[in-house]
């Protein structure tokens, strides 16, 4: 019933989205395109990755790489809005100027961010909004990303909060606008801004220097970037320049119309009836992925097949995953690890099976959260005119053999 | 210029895995971006196309949409327009719709 012969559609080159409204119902749900394959081209600082447009790169980690809780800097996926990104930048030299409702505009280098102000060092999941958004039907608006537009690294940086004290913050501060060295090629194309609202500041937001013990990839925003745990990807903002503190909200092309998602109870809509009111998208709901095994390969009846994977949520934690080998009807708890990372960060599972019968195995897994959210069958999650927040129960096929 | 992105492509294609010194010479020295070829499907109105379409971005954008309906291109015409301000001309809207839709259609109207 739940199962699917997904893999079947799924396209091989990562160019074309096999599953397009062609062979399935209007507004459906699947599991998102898998096995695309990496290119033959690697880019800078990075292996090959599955690559969808070189202007501006985007790129997605493959499904292997999920088999571990860390994301090597060179397996990390990149995703710009933007086709103009600096290709040298003197670190000595850069520095993020911040103005506006303040009491002192100061420009910070990164010298200064890594020398005057407490390091603070937290692993978190980043994840695109649009993560996976191939899985809805009719095509939403965005990129048909696979499963892979995430990752989870250890960042260290300065708090958000200590580097907006340094230039003081005015009483009628009330947002704060971001913004990188990305820029469209068209002036008349709006930048790639974003803004934070003063309220939802705190502790854990950090303008991150380093990334898994190294400086950040030119492609994930060398030489600073802004974390913000639990919340997707969409704002933070990467080689990040320019800090402006306003009194009211900006009117942001980034902000007004993309990464929203209907205001109501279930986030969701119909092609013909959109939602009148949107909201951002911001915290992350409750997901995982199987890293290993893939689709498609095979495996020896009656011989151990470890199931491994990540979970993740928006920091409230993850209580349990739980693997089906049954479509879905019985569920078997997988083994976390320690969780000593923290809860911004992937948690990694294991299940061990021991496929007794010969033929196609399907192995899901559903992770379930502190709150007690869980994660909907594929079929069962509903669209959204952007494609936002997919976070279906994962499965993959395997071919077991005698 | 292209010479230039060939031979980057060549030196990131013989990195497979980067260690801490590559990295600092990265940072010290910068990157070269590799250029990708996105082939467009010869066709009628391609060249004209071509010209309106990858300017603020690559082909890839759209290879990566599959195959869609009319009204689908239609709409992703014009919201470049509405949107993100492409400089397409009212009256050169249907060309483009019209390619997309015969080399990368889903056989659909709506
Ligand atoms: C003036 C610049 C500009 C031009 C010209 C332009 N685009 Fe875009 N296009 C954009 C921007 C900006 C985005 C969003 C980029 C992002 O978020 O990665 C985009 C995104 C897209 C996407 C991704 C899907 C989506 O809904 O965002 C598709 C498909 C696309 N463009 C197709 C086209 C086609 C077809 C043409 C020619 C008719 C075209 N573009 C011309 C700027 C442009």
């Amino acid at each position: 019933m739940l199962r699917r012969d997904f893999f079947k559609q799924a396209a091989l080159i990562a160019g074309s989205a096999a599953v397009g409204s062609t062979t399935v119902d209007a507004d459906t749900t699947t599991h998102p395109v898998d096995n695309r394959k990496v290119a033959d081209i690697a880019f800078p600082q990075k292996r090959p990755l599955i690559t969808y447009s070189d202007r501006p790169p985007l790129l997605e980690t493959p499904r292997e790489v999920f088999a571990n809780p860390i994301t090597p800097n060179d397996l990390f996926f990149v995703r710009w809005h933007m086709p103009m990104i600096p290709t040298y930048i003197n670190p000595h030299y850069f520095s993020i100027k911040i103005d506006g409702e303040v009491e002192k505009p100061v420009k910070i280098t990164v010298d200064s961010l890594k020398d005057d102000f407490e390091p603070v060092e937290i692993t978190s999941v980043l994840q695109c909004g649009g993560n996976s958004r191939s899985a809805f039907h009719p095509t939403p608006g965005g990129i048909q990303w696979g499963p892979g537009a995430m990752g989870c690294a250890k960042w260290k940086g300065a708090r958000l909060k200590d580097v907006l004290a340094k230039a003081g913050l005015k009483k009628g501060a009330a947002w704060i606008k971001f913004h990188g060295l990305e820029k469209p090629v068209y002036t008349k194309t709006d930048g790639f801004v974003r803004a934070l609202e003063l309220d939802k500041l705190h502790d854990k937001i950090i303008i991150a220097y380093e990334m898994n013990g190294e400086a950040l990839p030119y492609l994930n925003g060398f030489p600073v970037r802004l974390i913000l745990p639990g919340f997707y990807s969409d704002s933070w903002v990467k080689m990040l320049s320019n800090i402006t503190v306003t009194g009211t909200k900006p009117k942001l092309h980034f902000m007004d119309h993309a990464y929203r998602v209907p205001d109501n109870e279930c986030e969701c809509e119909t092609p013909d009836n959109l939602a009148a009111k949107t909201k951002p998208i911001e915290e992350m709901n409750v997901n995982s992925l199987i890293g290993y095994p893939t689709s498609g390969i095979q495996v020896k009846q009656g011989a151990k097949l470890i199931v491994r994977g990540v979970a993740f949520d928006g920091g409230h934690g993850i209580a349990k995953v739980e693997i089906s080998t049954d479509g879905g009807t019985s569920w078997q708890k997988a083994t976390l690890d320690d969780g000593t990372q923290g809860s911004y960060a992937y948690r990694s599972f294991r299940h061990t099976l021991m496929p007794k019968q010969a033929g196609t195995l399907s192995i899901m897994a559903r992770a379930t959260n502190t709150k007690g959210e869980t994660q909907p069958f594929a079929e069962e999650v509903k669209w959204n005119r952007g494609g936002y927040k997919y976070n279906g129960i994962d499965e993959v096929t395997v071919e077991v053999i005698s | 210029m292209r010479k230039q992105m060939v031979t980057a492509v060549i030196a990131a294609v013989l990195i497979t895995s980067l260690g801490a010194e590559e990295n600092k010479a990265e940072i010290q020295k910068g990157i070269k971006m590799p250029y990708m070829a996105f082939p467009m499907k010869q066709g009628k109105g391609m060249y004209s196309t071509k010209g309106k379409c990858n300017m603020c971005h690559s082909w890839g954008y759209v290879l990566n949409q599959g195959p869609q309906s009319k009204a689908f291109w239609r709409k992703k015409v014009i919201k470049m327009i509405d949107v993100f301000q492409a400089p397409i001309k009212n009256e050169d809207i249907d060309e483009v719709v019209e390619y997309l839709y015969k080399n990368y259609g889903n056989g659909k109207e709506n």
